[in-house]
């Protein structure tokens, strides 16, 4: 095979895959080695993104076309954002020698990218199913049995997802729908096959009361794990609904209660992570109200969101794994004033904070900018305000609380030995090197950013009055902050759990379900028991008639005429159910 | 094993640190106040546009998620062990 032969091959092989091929070889490359055999990986696979865009690898099999490998100019900027991503977990991985982290996680990542080159719902349901199994893994490494528990619930919720996208895509091919992967119409044919796979999205997207396995099982996860797990399920989810419902009215409501509602949450809950956990649920919303509105500015909005939002939640989580890994815990009640002790981290933490917050300068402001902008065209005022709440929630979880518990609120006594080798180690310091970095680069020169996005824009997101406008926001909110703390009326931290979604399947389910069952279990077991009864005097029956002194019939005879007379009533009985 | 007692030089630290930062940003607020007018800002929907809206309405919001928090804690405020039992 000459070297062209190769190059036109590969070009038709999904990016992604080839880093899945690559994660089965890395439990038996050495350590170090392995990291930048991963990183060599996912630049094969991100070389494969040039590739442009079209159709590239169509399978014509059962009378249908699984396109599997479709490039355009919406699932560009995502793949490109996951290799970026992927490439940072690399790096923010690198001082673990264990392999059984790195292949999901590259796997996990690779499959996430070809699903987004998926170009019809099968493809797309086989990906999405891969995601979830890979990125279990990441879960279970934790070791505890907390995250084995919540790892089972979060395969359960990722499978489940997969089924109803599956079952949705049967129903559309059986109504003549086609698998093809473009925007649905939930007024068209098979439009039960629509809702199914509007479900399926949703759940991954975290749709209100969808929502309970995001903020279960992300916490749980080892340090590097939650930071992989950030990036990709969710931000697929957005691409899927970005590809298949733009301009869904529904999803501006769900998405506006999506900002607001974890905004409550993250205000009491304990777990550093979980209230990432909560944040990264609000920020979706920003997105899924943008995909709602479906204006090309919109749509550009929820791509640049997703875009930034990757970097700088990952870069939130990177910062509180680099605390969990050195001090053991991230519970806002036992830590505080670590800024002495990790002061590049807290510096990443509060960039991380910073851009999630929109202030100007920084990634966020550049790319919500531009929902908010595109939300004010369209007139939706109360979605507008709801928005607008909402990213003071923002600043309040991720802004303020998250930087503020872990790295200052007071002086906290360390073991010395924690930070005996300096602070995080340093690939989790190059990991957050870079994505504070690119915050700022993107914040500061949002042009490149732009020119990716889906539809061509002339949208400029820093005149004096935006900036002012945001800047009052942030800046009078944080006074409300400092008098909120000096007053001494900010509620404390408590350890504590904070019920969610997830209460339904793991409290209320089981209270009602273990009565019911038991009652079940109860009717059944007396009415096998009745059953038995019978048999037995059947049987009994049968003794007598056969074990009789011999005065009637012979033992043959007897044996004939209790043939005879169960037949009869097998007959019988047959003629009754067919009639 | 998770440290609780606190650090009293740290704590004076952070209090020195805490009033510059306040005092930074309040000095931030009050540049703002003026900005709003010489920089004719304006929104992007009409209610925008009332002077100091994003100021007053940042503030409020802030305070409302707050007390709204600790509301919410009667609520769905369980032990840590909830779901452990």
């Amino acid at each position: 095979m000459n070297s062209a032969g190769i190059a036109v091959q590969f070009s038709a092989l999904p990016p992604g895959v080839v880093m899945i091929l690559a994660a089965i070889a890395v439990p038996w490359i050495p350590h170090m080695a392995r990291q930048a055999w991963m990183l060599a990986a996912i630049a094969l696979s991100a070389w494969g993104l040039t590739t442009g865009a079209g159709e590239h690898f169509v399978w014509t099999a059962l009378g249908y076309e699984f396109v599997l490998y479709r490039a355009d100019a919406l699932t560009f900027p995502f793949a490109l954002i996951f290799h970026i991503a992927a490439a940072l977990n690399v790096f923010y991985s690198a001082h673990d020698r264990k392999w059984t982290e790195h292949m999901p996680s590259l796997a996990y990542a690779g499959a996430a990218i070809a699903a987004v080159h998926a170009g019809d719902l099968v493809s797309l349901f086989f990906w999405w199913e891969a995601t979830a199994v890979t990125s279990v893994f990441l879960i279970l490494s934790a070791g505890t049995s907390r995250a084995q528990k919540a790892a089972m619930r979060y395969l359960l919720v990722q499978v489940a997802s997969g089924v109803l996208l599956l079952a949705g895509a049967a129903v559309l091919a059986a109504e003549g729908a086609g698998i093809a992967f473009e925007a649905f119409d939930f007024n068209g044919p098979g439009a039960i096959g629509v809702w199914l796979v509007f479900l399926a999205f949703g759940i991954k997207a975290a749709f209100p009361f969808l929502n309970g396995w995001l903020q279960d099982a992300y916490p749980e996860a080892t340090a590097t794990g939650t930071v992989a797990l950030s990036a990709f399920t969710t931000k697929l989810a957005i691409y899927a609904l970005a590809r298949g419902f733009p301009g869904t009215d529904m999803l501006i409501w769900i998405g506006a209660a999506m900002t607001a509602l974890p905004v409550f949450f993250a205000v009491i809950e304990n777990d550093l992570r979980r209230v990432l956990a909560f944040s990264l649920n609000n920020q979706l919303g920003f997105m899924v109200v943008a995909v709602g509105i479906g204006t090309p500015l919109a749509i550009n909005g929820a791509v640049a969101h997703a875009f930034v939002h990757i970097i700088y939640k990952a870069l939130l989580f990177m910062s509180m794994g680099a605390v969990l890994y050195r001090v053991g815990t991230v519970k806002a009640s036992a830590l505080g004033g670590l800024y002495r002790h990790m002061p590049f981290t807290m510096v990443c933490c509060i960039i991380g904070a910073m851009s999630i917050s929109a202030f100007p300068l920084f990634s966020g402001f550049v790319a919500k900018s531009l929902t908010m902008s595109a939300l004010g065209y369209s007139g939706i005022v109360w979605a507008y305000l709801v928005l607008l709440f909402a990213s003071a929630g923002v600043l309040e979880h991720s802004g303020i609380k998250i930087p503020y518990f872990a790295f200052f609120a007071h002086g906290t006594a360390y073991d010395k030995k924690l930070f005996a080798d300096g602070e995080a180690p340093v690939g989790m310091r190059i990991a957050m090197g870079i994505a504070a970095l690119l915050c700022i680069g993107i914040g500061v020169f949002p042009a490149p950013l732009y020119s990716i996005l889906p539809h061509a824009i002339d949208y400029s997101p820093y005149d004096a009055s935006h900036v002012v406008g945001q800047m009052q926001l942030l800046v009078f909110a944080m006074l409300a902050f400092i008098g909120l703390i000096r007053f001494g009326l900010y509620p404390p931290e408590i350890p504590s759990t904070v019920l969610n979604s997830d209460w339904f399947y793991r409290r209320l389910a089981p209270r009602i379900g273990r009565p019911i069952l038991a009652a079940i279990a109860s009717v059944w077991t007396s009415f096998v028991t009745v059953l038995r009864g019978y048999r037995d005097a059947l049987w009994d029956l049968v003794e007598r008639v056969m074990h009789a002194p011999i005065t009637g019939p012979t033992v043959p005879g007897r044996a004939v005429m209790v043939q005879t007379i169960l037949l009869t009533v097998i007959l019988a009985v047959g003629y009754l159910v067919a009639g | 094993m998770v440290p609780t007692n606190t650090n009293a030089e740290t704590d004076a630290a952070l209090q020195r640190l805490g009033r510059n930062f306040t005092r930074l940003l309040a000095l931030i607020a009050i540049i703002l106040v003026p900005l709003e007018f010489i920089a004719h800002r304006h929104g992007e929907i009409a209610l925008e546009d009332i002077p100091l809206f994003p100021a007053i309405y940042g503030f409020l919001a802030f305070v409302f998620i707050v007390y709204a928090g600790r509301a919410l804690r009667l609520l769905i405020m369980r032990r840590e062990e909830y779901y452990d039992e």
